[in-house]
């Protein structure tokens, strides 16, 4: 090579190097030439709407950067959840923005679906309703629960389209609950029940903090009533055949035979009728109810139920102790034949204790209520099922998953000569069987109007305008059904209702009303005196009839199933959002696999073991599942929570985990209550085994002081710890990690005699956080919230099995190994510890103190040792193994405050800095420091209970500090003398 | 050793370097594929993310750092061969000094390169580097990983300038025994050596003060490795015996692999008459010697972590023996310490097979012994829940038996390129007589 050719191919090398490496620069970046008025970038903006993730609706504001809703938080000022949300709730913007969302309408061709446009989708819905004709319920509509002024639209579809009454069908569904309410009082409604009033409440097995009808309200008010306040604490019995979350917040859970409840129920009403004469029971109630449950003793009770006699008997005593009891029937994981007599039973022992029902109100009922009876629901499937149907139309709902009937489902809409419109934004397991499936406008992006309590009207706007092309679905209807509309499109039919309706005439209510969220009006009071209905006598009878099960259940080979509904999923619906499959069970602590729940008994029997593959053989259809070994589970009972399974919904519901709803019977009460108890006809390990993807390394804490409780009194008593290792005077015991004092990380937290190290001056603040654990019943909701606000990736099942999920904030849970029934929750989350161990190994100061306290982690330095992860006692660091990928549109939901990490950097918590940071902002605007509470990180920010308190250690005013004083408050692991800034206050236990 | 003269051991050491046969370049060509197999795998890795290997959260270091531990480990005999034994007079180094310094140099370049693959971010490893930038970055020196950079680095630069040292006279034998390209390259190599009276006097006492200056960095290294550990509060980690227990144990495996390759190199080279029994045998008794402070050490942990009452201690090492690693555990204690002990009988030490199947056991046991600190501490400390088990991928067995090639592939080369025995010291014994030579 002479030189001149040396010198060309360096030449070109080096260019094609130097043009191969630029980055690709944007090709076009446009401004916008005029801005919404409310759009300042950088700058969120907050919009009122309303969670339709369950039909309880919650009131949501929804933060929008730049044109984008980025994450969902609670309503302050909604009645229903007071600011704060479930996970279901948080996860809600990823069914906005899920990539596996429908933006065009689908219609099946024979050479598969056909992308159409929304025009072509309207004008073919109005000719196959022309086609379907006038013949009465030729036309049909299943709906899930809506609003009322969609109601009413519906109605008027109903009558225009001749589709006999539309079929709200929600899954979940309370009929054995109303029919009590009817049957004894007249009130065809789910009412409101003043959990914050009780002094003892003993529930049957309703989960009402996860599903039950609003949880996130219940949340509050049951620890309004349960949480430690000046020594006192209301005491919470929960009796049922499996542990629910529910149950697991409870003082003492009695796992009792399934299907049993009636026949305790029974024993206690007797109990109480014969030992509780003073209370004002109308007699024309009393002698009826004590013939009704004349053969009922709490003994034989005890007895068919399997709990101790002396337990129950306890129980009863308490019941009659209890100046504020409270009820509450079973759950709808756990209805069995006698479902109807339970809630029948539980609303009579209610009435029994206090004849007034003044903690159950009547005055907002739940809009759930309006839900069709499972019974109405079989009628349509049948009507379909028979070929009886021309054009059925279903909105956002999808039986073919949620009733067990499912199969015979899909076969009808696939072979059927109807034709079928799904009113869905996914190809889910029944739009994948319709003829044709027509996205339409969330409920964050549409007008509307929702009210989870009837009357209590919450709205909903599209808070990031106009997304994408398709039309609401009461455009939908209002210009196919109507040749003369009562409104040009929805948000005109609202107005309207709302005007006629709800007094909303002026610019300034209405306005009032978008930006409150809502039209939250003192309820119309109602009645007190509780008028006892004919349908009394029948409902008396039902009672007397009621039948305890089969003794033996638990010594036959057969189990009996139980699917629970899910707290991450509800019915299913929540099944394609990756945070809420990322989000382990809080009992189980699997993620991604829904497992079916075994006792140890069982799994002997079986010869199966933990993670085995198991077919569960019921009458109408096999499951597979692996098994999870569990002892708070009744020993003739398998478990499995409903939601997962999907045989269509997208990349994260496919395929993933199973649907035990196949193997029900599909049984209903007579009140048309669906069962969800069923009888397996064999149970049998199939040889496979599986991991379980869960995320906990033990289920107890081995003795240590991590999760603590205490019992009233106990630590008042005592107060802190008081040894600090010198005391005066003759033997110097050393400190242990029991009597090691509380040392706050501020410079009283360090003693010479035990720091070499010298204070951490702060300057203005000392950020840190209190959590109680009295408060804390495990939701998961502050997890997800975490995952929503700060880019968290998601890992999948497979790294879970590998250990490598990368959520910031984990609720362990630790079993007592005395009593396995018993839970301890400890959310746990990066301490920011003012000796942080996290520190001082890192070789490039990637983990830094900051001058407030904060332990940051910097990104950019982070060359990925982990040393710091391996020193942390905690574990909370976590770190980017891979690059995580957030599947087109899911990057629209990235926080744009928060850094997405690369690959090879360490990431944890960190108090929300973000949010700090903007509190700064704002307080050097005004020239003044950040008010107590004005900084919420997203955890603090959701909690359903307020177990999360974030602020100013530094500050003596501040109610952090003022919390510190508290005798409960200890330091997890604080025996390190690492200082942490994360303050626990122990659980207080009561033994009944 | 009777018949050896030095003309002998000239021929003896010169005949290795002969030009080599081909099966010699097929080893060669062989081992060079492992090393690309390892490079693959971390070319890969570097792509994916370490997410590609086995390490999660609570196990955040994994085969690297043991394999790093282990390495170093072995390194460290070598200055202990020749540096301490040299101070002690101890002959019976002479002869295994140059193998064993030349497995130093190897094995801390083979480890020396586990921090760079460990890393997330291996491309930003100069950030800590203590250079001044613009990125107002600094290292941090509180950091036992600052500490090892400059330990390792110390170590590396110490050991080989010692090695290529030792190596001059024996250079110069073979410049004035080659021809041609050989011997322009030994020319260059062999510094002009001459051999002259006052180039000795001044050789011999500079080897011997740099004998005496490398003496402290035979405790250093180590002790600055487990530092890495020590330094961190992790229960299984946090303890003052570290130091010298990780010492003991790193000249516990670099005998063992002194034995590991000298008894093969013994049998292909015909060094039978230089690297006699009873040199093995010394090494094998000194083996013993170290097993037992190895095995001193797991027992002194196991009383603390009894003595301090702290559940978490006790819960640790409970789980370390009877848990998940406990096969981990036991294969470690019975190959460093209860297998060792055979080389008290004669019998068996002096028999050649049993003493290689020996120094492997002690290898794999004193692997072993890394996976048990490294793994089964963080593996199990303080929050129960965060426990989680660990288990090493392809990725990290490929590179690992890169690692290994990449060693025995430079070793290899330097066996038929280079003296493998110091001729000058076998020299030096032989004049002073048998007395020295164990």
């Amino acid at each position: 090579m002479d030189r001149r050719a040396f010198l060309k191919t360096a030449g070109m090398g080096s260019i094609a190097f130097a043009a191969g490496c630029s980055a690709k620069p944007e090709k076009t970046l446009y401004s916008l030439v005029k801005a919404p008025d409310d759009m300042v970038t950088g700058k969120e903006a907050w919009y009122a709407g309303t969670c339709r993730e369950c039909p309880a609706g919650c009131g949501v504001l929804a933060k929008q950067r730049e044109g984008r809703v980025i994450k969902l938080e609670g309503n302050p000022l909604h009645p229903v959840n007071r600011g704060t949300l479930c996970m279901r709730g948080q996860a809600a913007l990823q069914a906005v923005y899920n990539p596996d969302r429908l933006l065009r309408p689908q219609l099946k061709t024979d050479e598969g679906w056909k992308e159409i446009s929304f025009t072509e989708a309207e004008q073919l819905l109005g000719r196959k309703a022309a086609a379907a004709g006038k013949g009465n319920g030729r036309t049909r509509l299943m709906s899930e629960v809506v609003g009322a002024p969609m109601q009413a639209l519906l109605t008027d579809l109903a009558y225009e389209w001749r589709t006999g009454d539309p079929v709200y069908f929600e899954p979940l569904s309370h009929e054995s609950l109303r029919a009590a309410h009817r049957n004894v009082l007249g009130e065809d409604a789910l009412p409101t029940y003043h959990l914050d009033q009780a002094d003892l409440l003993v529930s049957f097995g309703a989960d009402f903090l996860e599903t039950w009808l609003s949880p996130v309200e219940y949340a509050r008010r049951f620890k309004e009533m349960h949480a430690i306040d000046a020594g006192h604490k209301g005491i919470f019995v929960h009796l049922s055949p499996y542990q629910s979350l529910t149950a697991a917040n409870a003082d003492r859970w009695h796992c009792i035979r399934p299907d049993s409840e009636a026949t305790l129920l029974k024993a206690l009403i007797k109990y109480v009728l014969e030992k509780g004469d003073d209370r004002m029971l109308p007699g024309k109630l009393r002698k009826p109810l004590a013939e009704a449950v004349a053969d009922a003793d709490l003994d034989r009770a005890a007895a068919v139920a399997g709990i101790h006699p002396a337990a129950l008997a306890h129980l009863a005593d308490r019941l009659l102790t209890a100046e504020r009891p409270l009820i509450l029937g079973g759950g709808c994981g756990t209805a069995g034949a006698s479902s109807d007599a339970t809630e029948m039973a539980a609303l009579l022992l209610n009435l029994v204790l206090d004849p007034q029902l003044s903690r159950i109100d009547f005055s907002r009922p739940q809009n759930l209520g309006k839900a069709a009876s499972r019974t109405a629901v079989n009628a349509l499937v049948d009507d379909l099922v028979a070929g009886q149907i021309q054009l059925l139309l279903i909105h956002n709902c999808n039986p073919v998953h949620t009733l067990s009937r499912g199969a015979e489902i899909a076969r009808a809409l696939d072979e059927g000569e109807g034709f079928t419109v799904c009113f869905s934004n996914f190809m889910d397991d029944t739009a994948a069987h319709a003829d044709l499936v027509f996205p339409v406008q969330m409920a964050l992006e549409t007008w509307d109007a929702y009210d989870g309590k009837i009357g209590e009207l919450s709205l909903s706007q599209p808070a990031m305008g106009k997304r994408h092309a398709m039309p609401a679905f009461g455009d939908v209807i209002l210009k196919t059904a109507f040749r003369d509309p009562a409104a040009g499109d929805y948000q005109a039919w609202l107005l309207d209702w709302l005007g006629k309706q709800a007094g909303v005439n002026e610019m300034g209510t209405w306005i009032d009303a978008v930006q409150a969220g809502g039209l939250f009006r003192d309820a119309p009071p109602k009645p007190k005196s509780v008028s006892l209905q004919r349908g009394l006598s029948t409902a008396l009878e039902a009672l007397s009839e009621a039948k305890p099960p089969a003794a033996t259940a638990a010594d036959a080979d057969t189990l009996t199933l139980a699917t629970a509904p899910s707290i991450r999923f509800f019915d299913g619906r929540g099944a394609n959002r990756s945070w809420l499959c990322e989000v382990p069970d809080p009992l189980t602590k699997v993620a991604w696999q829904s497992p079916v729940t075994l006792h140890p008994e069982a799994m002997n029997r079986i010869g199966v073991a933990q993670g085995d593959v198991v077919r569960l053989h019921s009458e109408t259809a096999d499951l597979e599942a692996p098994v999870y070994a569990s002892e708070a589970i009744h020993p003739a009972m398998a478990l499995m929570t409903m939601g997962q399974g999907h045989s269509a919904y997208g990349r994260y519901a496919e395929g993933v985990g199973g649907n035990p709803i196949a193997l029900l019977t599909g049984d209903t009460s007579a009140s048309g209550q669906p069962l969800t108890l069923a009888p397996l006809k064999a149970i049998a390990a199939t040889g496979r085994r599986i991991k379980l993807a869960h995320t906990d390394g033990s289920r107890t804490q081995y003795g240590r002081k991590i999760a603590v409780s205490t019992t009233i009194g106990e630590d008042a008593a005592h107060g802190h710890a008081k040894g600090d290792g010198h005391a005066a005077g003759g033997h110097e015991a050393g400190l242990t990690m029991e009597t090691f004092p509380l040392t706050l990380p501020l410079p009283e937290g360090y003693d010479r005699k035990r720091d070499i190290y010298p204070v951490h001056e702060h300057e203005g603040y000392r950020w840190g956080m209190i959590v109680d654990l009295d408060r804390c019943i495990g939701c998961g909701a502050c997890a997800t919230a975490c995952y929503a606000e700060n880019n968290i990736g998601i890992v999948g099942e497979e790294r879970i099995i590998e250990g490598r999920e990368m959520a910031w904030l984990r609720i362990e849970r630790y079993l007592d190994p005395h009593d396995p029934s018993r839970i301890t929750f400890f959310p746990l989350m990066c301490q920011h510890c003012d000796n942080a161990p996290c520190e001082s190994v890192c070789p490039v100061y990637a983990p830094h103190h900051s001058k407030e306290g904060l332990n940051n982690q910097i990104y950019n330095r982070c060359i990925g040792t982990r040393f710091c992860a391996q020193n942390c006692p905690y574990k909370v660091r976590r770190f980017n193994w891979f690059e995580w990928q957030w599947p087109t549109p899911l990057e629209e939901q990235l926080n744009p405050n928060v850094t997405v990490r690369t690959k090879g950097v360490m990431e944890k918590c960190s108090f929300c800095i973000q949010r700090i940071k903007v509190a700064h902002g704002h307080a050097k605007d005004e020239d003044r420091r950040i008010h107590d509470g004005e900084i919420q990180p997203a955890c603090v920010q959701t909690c359903p209970t307020g177990a999360l308190v974030f602020g100013d250690l530094k500050d003596r005013q501040s109610r952090v500090r003022q919390m510190v004083k508290d005798p409960r408050a200890y330091q997890a692991m604080g025996y390190l003398n690492i200082k942490p800034a994360v303050i626990y206050l122990k659980k207080v236990l009561q033994e009944i | 050793m009777a018949e050896l003269t030095y003309a002998s051991i000239d021929n003896t050491v010169i005949d290795t370097l002969a030009p080599p046969r081909r099966t010699y370049w097929a080893t060669v060509a062989l081992l060079f594929a492992g090393i690309l197999l390892g490079a693959t795998c971390w070319g890969y890795q570097i792509f994916r993310g370490i997410g590609v290997a086995g390490q999660n959260n609570p196990v955040h270091w994994g085969t690297y750092l043991i394999n790093f531990v282990f390495w170093v480990g072995i390194a460290h005999s070598g200055t202990l061969i020749s540096a301490i034994l040299h101070l002690f007079r101890a002959g019976w180094r002479n002869p295994i000094a140059r193998a064993a310094e030349t497995m130093t140099v190897f094995a801390v370049c083979t480890a020396g390169l586990y921090p760079f693959i460990h890393l997330g971010r291996v491309w930003l490893v100069y950030y800590m580097l203590p250079i001044p930038n613009q990125r107002t970055l600094w290292p941090n020196f509180t950091s036992p990983l600052m500490f090892d950079v400059v330990a390792i680095s110390t170590y590396l630069t110490v050991s080989s300038l010692f090695w290529y040292t030792g190596m001059l006279p024996d250079l110069a034998t073979i410049r004035d025994r080659s021809e041609g390209l050989r011997k322009k390259i030994f020319s260059i190599l062999s510094l002009g050596w001459t051999g002259e009276y006052e180039l000795w006097r001044h050789y011999t006492r500079g080897y011997l003060f740099f004998a005496a200056l490398a003496t402290p960095l035979v405790i250093s290294v180590h002790s600055v490795v487990s530092w890495d550990f020590a330094l961190g509060i992790v229960p299984g980690w946090h303890t003052t015996i570290f130091a010298p227990y990780f010492v003991a144990g790193a000249i516990h495996s670099g005998l063992a692999m002194v034995l590991t390759l000298m008894i093969p190199l013994r049998k292909m080279f015909h060094y039978e008459a230089i690297i006699t029994d009873r040199v093995l045998e010394s090494v094998a008794k000194t083996i013993i010697f170290t097993g037992l402070i190895v095995g001193f050490a797991y027992g002194t942990e196991v009383f603390i972590a009894w003595y301090s009452r702290n559940p978490v201690e006790m819960e640790s090492f409970y789980w370390r023996a009877f848990g998940d690693y406990s096969l981990e555990y036991w294969i470690m204690v019975s190959c460093n310490t209860i297998v060792p002990l055979l080389l008290l009988f004669k019998r068996v030490r002096t028999h050649i097979p049993t003493l290689f199947v020996i120094s492997l056991f002690v290898n794999v046991g004193m692997w072993y012994e890394r996976f048990v600190i490294i793994i089964g501490s963080v593996a199990h400390d303080f929050l129960p829940h965060a426990w989680g088990l660990y288990s090493p991928t392809l990725i990290e067995y490929g590179i690992m038996i890169g690692s290994f090639c990449l060693f025995f592939f430079l070793f290899v080369l330097f066996c038929k390129h280079l003296p493998s025995v110091s001729m000058t010291e076998m020299k030096e014994t032989l004049h002073e007589g048998e007395s020295h030579a164990g």
